[in-house]
C-alpha cells in the first residue's frame, strides 16, 4: 500500500479524474499521468498492490484452506457470482460481493464484477484481438444499431501503441477480418492441437486454427518478467506476465507523480454546471465512513465497467438532464450486448497416448471467424458470425471409470484420455429493449439506486448458436475425434463477461450518447471508454479494443484540453 | 437397462427402508470393527467407518501411499463441516443411511460389517448404477446430468482429497510449482505421472 498516494484529503481538484482502475481506467490513469495531468483515480474498492496483495498467487492445493472449497458464508456472499464457475478460493477475494452489491435480473443476467483496485483486469482471460472494419462497418451494412462513428483506420496505430507496451503473444496469420497485432512469440500449440489445426485447414477451405493470442508476456518486456506457464494468472501474476493494470498500467502512471487513487469512493454522480456545458467534478460516498465528498476536475474518464459506468451517467440528474447525463437520445441504458458463450462440442482423440506436455500454458487455441466475412461465406440464416476457443488437454474423469482397488489407483494416477473442445464466442446485436434502469425499490448498502437488467439473446443469436454447434461437431468429426458431445448450455447474457453498450458512439447525438472520441456529445469533457461505450460487439473480445479506444481518447482530451476547447 | 429400476433393485435409491440389524449382525460388528482413531467433526462413528472403509477399497495402499495414509476420510469429513450447508449435511447423511440399508437388505449387514468378498459385491454394483459425471468445459459442466448417487460422488470426492494431498500431490504426481517453458509435446515416458493439480 506504501507505493501509491492514497490522500485524496490534501487536494480536491485535479486536472482529471478517472472512475474505475480496471482495464481502460488503468490505460486512462496510465495516459493522463504521462501526459503531465494530475489524476485523481476513484476506485470503489480496497487498494491492490502487485505483487504484494496476492495472498493466493504461490499456495499449492494442500496450503489453501479446505483445499479451495468454499464456506457457505462465501457461497452466500458470492451467490449470483457463483453460476460463472470461476469461484473459488485462489479468486474469491476478486469479485464483489453480490450480497452488499445488489442488481434485480428482469431476465436471466449474470453481472460479474470486481471491486477492488484493477478491477477485473485481475481475473481476465487476457485474449487480445484486434477487430477490424469487419466489425466496425457491421452497423452500418446490415443496418442492426447505428453505425460507428470510426473505422479500423482510426484506431490501428492505437493498437500498436498499447500492444507494444502491453505486449501480447501471439501468431499472425494476414487475416483481414482478424488483424494481426505487434505480436511477442507466439505459445505453442500441444500434439492434439496440432492434429486437430491439420485436419481443419485441410478439410475446410478458408478456416484456420491458431495459439491463442494473449496478454501474456513470453519473453521479458518492459521491465516485466516472462509468463513461467503456471497458470495462475488471476490470483495475481508475481512476475507481471499476465496483464492486469496493477502489473501494468497504474505502476507507471504512479511513477509519474502524478497519480493519486483513491480507494473505497463509490461515486454517487457527476457534477454538471449548466452555465459552463461541463461536468465540473465528481461527488462520491466513502464506501466505509459513508462522508459524501465532492472532488473537481477539468475533465472525467467515466471506466467504472459497462454497466456501472451507465448506471452513474444514469444517476447523474440536473436540470438539463433530467433523465440522466447525456442521455438526449433516450439511448442511455440500451443496447446492451455479450457474446454468447458455452456453445461448441467437445470429443476423446486417440494415438497420442505415449505424449504429454510440461506446465500450464494459460492460453487456448483460437480458431478466426469465417463466416459472413466475404460474398462466398455469406450464410442466410443469420447476419454477424462467431470465432472459437478451445483446448487440446488430457483430461478424463477417474471418478467415471467403472473400477476401484489397487489396480484402479495406480492407473489413474497416469494422465486420462486426450480431450479437445471448442466453444463459439458469437456477436451479439445491439436491441434497443436490452436494457438497463435505475432501480429506485432496491438500494445498496450505501442507499444508492441499483441497477434492474433486462436483456436476453433473440433469434439471430440462437440461429448463430445452432450453427456453432453444428460446425464444432463437424470439424472434430473431420479431425477423427471419437465420443463427440455438441453442447449449448444456453446461457443468458453476462456469462461472457463481455458486456458491452448502454452508452454507445456514434455519428448522430439523436442516436447515440458518445462521439468518435468517446465524449458525451453534450459534455465534451467526459469521457467513456469501457465497455459501454461500445456500438456493437463484434465476435472477438473485446478488451484490446478498450485499452486501444482509451488511450486514443485520452490522446485526444490532452489535445483539447490544450486548444482550450474542453 | 432401466436404470431406476436397477438402483431399486440394489437398494441405493434414497429412501430404502432400513432393517433391524440382526443379533448375529450386532455380534459380529462388536469383534471386527475397530474404533475410529481420530474425532470427526460431521460424521458419527459409524458414518466416518463407512466412509473410511469405503476410500480404502477405492484407493488402497500399494507401492504408493493409499487415501487412509493421506487422511482423505479425515479431510472430506473436514470439507462436509466446513462447506456444506445444513441441506448439504442432512443429504450426505441420509445417502449413507441409504447405502448401508441397501446393504442390510441384499446382504444383511451394514456395509463395515460385511464380508470383503460382499464389500466388493457392493461396490461393483454401486459403480454400474451409480451414473457418471458429464464432461465440463471451464468448470461448467456440459449435457444433461443424469444424477449422481451417494457411491460416485464419494469416489469423485476421495479422488479429489487423495490427489490435493501434500504427499501425493507432491511425491506421487508430476509437481511442476514453476514450470517456466510449456513444453507443448513431450513423451509420456519423461513426464511419469499426471500432473499435480494447481
Amino acid at each position: 500500500m506504501g507505493n501509491f498516494n492514497i490522500d485524496a484529503k490534501k487536494e480536491i481538484v485535479y486536472d482529471a479524474i478517472v472512475i474505475g482502475s480496471g482495464i481502460s481506467g488503468g490505460w486512462a490513469a496510465k495516459e493522463l499521468c504521462e501526459k503531465g495531468l494530475k489524476t485523481l483515480v476513484l476506485e470503489r474498492g480496497r487498494i491492490v498492490e502487485h505483487f504484494v496483495d496476492y495472498p493466493t498467487m504461490n499456495l499449492d492445493p494442500w496450503d489453501k484452506e479446505l483445499r479451495g472449497g468454499l464456506t457457505p458464508e462465501e457461497k452466500v456472499k458470492h451467490y449470483k457470482n457463483i453460476r460463472s464457475g470461476w469461484v473459488g478460493k485462489d479468486t474469491e477475494h476478486f469479485w464483489a460481493d453480490d450480497t452488499a452489491n445488489p442488481y434485480t435480473e428482469k431476465k436471466p443476467f449474470l453481472w460479474l464484477r470486481g471491486h477492488q483496485m484493477g478491477g477485473k483486469s485481475m481475473l481476465w482471460g487476457r485474449q487480445s484481438y484486434r477487430w477490424s472494419d469487419l466489425d466496425f462497418e457491421a452497423n452500418a451494412k446490415d443496418g442492426n444499431g447505428v453505425d460507428w462513428p470510426i473505422r479500423y483506420k482510426d484506431i490501428e496505430p492505437w493498437y500498436t501503441y498499447v500492444e507494444k507496451f502491453a505486449g501480447i503473444s501471439g501468431e499472425a496469420l494476414n487475416l483481414p477480418q482478424l488483424p494481426d497485432s505487434h505480436f511477442l512469440p507466439p505459445m505453442e500449440l500441444n500434439c492434439v492441437e496440432k492434429h486437430v489445426k491439420g485436419s481443419i485447414e485441410k478439410e475446410f477451405l478458408g478456416r484456420n486454427m491458431t495459439i491463442g493470442r494473449v496478454a501474456n508476456l513470453t519473453q521479458p518486456h518492459n521491465g516485466r518478467g516472462q509468463c513461467q506457464n503456471r497458470n495462475r494468472c488471476n490470483r495475481g501474476c508475481p512476475y507481471g506476465a499476465a496483464f492486469s493494470s496493477n502489473a501494468v498500467t497504474l505502476p507507471p502512471a504512479n511513477a509519474t507523480g502524478n497519480l493519486t487513487i483513491r480507494p473505497y469512493s463509490i461515486v454517487q454522480s457527476l457534477i454538471y454546471d449548466e452555465a459552463k456545458e461541463k461536468v465540473t467534478g465528481v461527488r462520491i460516498i466513502d464506501s466505509e465512513t459513508k462522508e459524501v465528498i465532492e472532488y473537481f476536475s477539468k475533465i472525467v474518464f467515466v471506466n467504472a465497467s459497462a454497466l456501472s459506468t451507465t448506471q452513474i451517467l444514469m444517476n447523474s440528474k440536473s436540470n438539463r438532464f433530467e433523465n440522466g447525463l447525456g442521455n438526449d437520445s433516450g439511448e442511455l441504458g440500451h443496447n446492451l450486448m455479450d457474446h454468447t458463450y458455452r456453445v461448441g462440442a467437445m470429443g476423446k482423440v486417440d494415438g497420442f497416448d505415449d505424449k504429454y506436455y510440461k506446465g500450464r500454458r494459460p492460453n487456448g487455441i483460437y480458431i478466426p471467424r469465417y463466416v459472413n466475412i466475404d460474398e462466398k461465406s455469406k450464410s442466410d440464416k443469420f447476419v454477424r458470425g462467431f470465432g472459437f476457443q478451445g483446448s487440446g488437454f488430457r483430461g478424463g474423469n477417474p471418478a467415471n471409470i467403472e473400477s476401484f482397488g489397487a489396480d484402479y489407483k495406480d492407473s489413474i494416477l497416469k494422465p486420462g484420455p486426450w480431450e479437445f473442445f471448442i466453444t463459439g464466442f458469437a456477436e451479439c446485436l445491439p436491441y434497443h429493449d436490452n436494457q438497463i434502469s435505475l432501480n429506485n425499490d432496491v438500494l445498496d448498502k450505501w442507499g444508492q439506486p441499483t441497477l434492474t437488467i433486462d436483456a436476453e439473446f433473440k433469434a439471430n443469436e440462437k440461429a448463430l448458436n445452432k450453427q456453432i454447434q453444428e460446425d464444432a461437431v463437424e470439424m472434430l468429426e473431420k479431425a477423427g475425434l471419437k465420443d463427440i458431445l455438441g453442447f449449448d448450455k444456453e446461457h443468458p447474457p453476462g456469462y461472457g463477461v463481455h458486456e458491452m453498450g448502454t452508452a454507445r458512439m456514434g455519428r448522430d447525438p439523436k442516436t447515440s450518447v458518445l462521439n468518435g472520441f468517446n465524449q458525451v456529445h453534450a459534455a465534451k469533457n467526459v469521457f467513456v471508454t469501457d465497455g459501454a461505450c461500445m456500438t456493437s460487439s463484434s465476435c472477438v473480445n473485446p478488451s484490446l479494443t478498450y485499452m486501444a479506444i482509451t488511450a486514443r481518447a485520452a490522446n485526444h482530451a490532452v489535445s483539447e484540453l490544450k486548444k482550450l476547447n474542453i | 437397462m432401466d436404470r431406476r429400476k436397477a438402483l431399486q433393485q440394489t437398494g441405493l435409491l434414497a429412501g430404502a427402508s432400513i432393517l433391524m440389524p440382526s443379533m448375529a449382525s450386532l455380534f459380529q460388528s462388536c469383534e471386527t470393527v475397530s474404533r475410529l482413531d481420530w474425532q470427526p467433526l460431521f460424521f458419527n462413528e459409524e458414518e466416518a467407518q463407512t466412509i473410511s472403509t469405503l476410500l480404502n477399497m477405492i484407493l488402497p495402499r500399494t507401492d504408493t501411499p493409499g487415501a487412509l495414509d493421506v487422511k482423505a476420510d479425515i479431510f472430506i469429513d473436514k470439507v462436509i463441516a466446513a462447506t456444506y450447508d445444513e441441506v448439504g449435511q442432512k443429504h450426505i447423511r441420509s445417502e449413507i443411511a441409504s447405502f448401508n440399508a441397501a446393504c442390510k437388505e441384499n446382504y444383511h449387514s451394514t456395509f463395515i460389517e460385511l464380508s470383503e468378498a460382499d464389500r466388493i459385491k457392493v461396490l461393483q454394483q454401486a459403480e454400474a448404477s451409480s451414473g457418471k459425471f458429464n464432461p465440463s468445459v471451464w468448470a461448467i459442466s456440459v449435457g444433461d446430468q443424469e444424477p449422481i448417487e451417494f457411491y460416485r460422488s464419494m469416489k469423485s470426492m476421495a479422488i479429489w482429497a487423495y490427489f490435493t494431498s501434500e504427499e501425493i500431490g507432491e511425491n506421487v504426481l508430476s509437481y511442476d510449482p514453476v514450470p517456466g517453458k510449456y513444453e507443448a509435446c513431450k513423451p509420456l515416458s519423461e513426464i511419469g505421472n499426471r500432473s499435480s493439480f494447481n
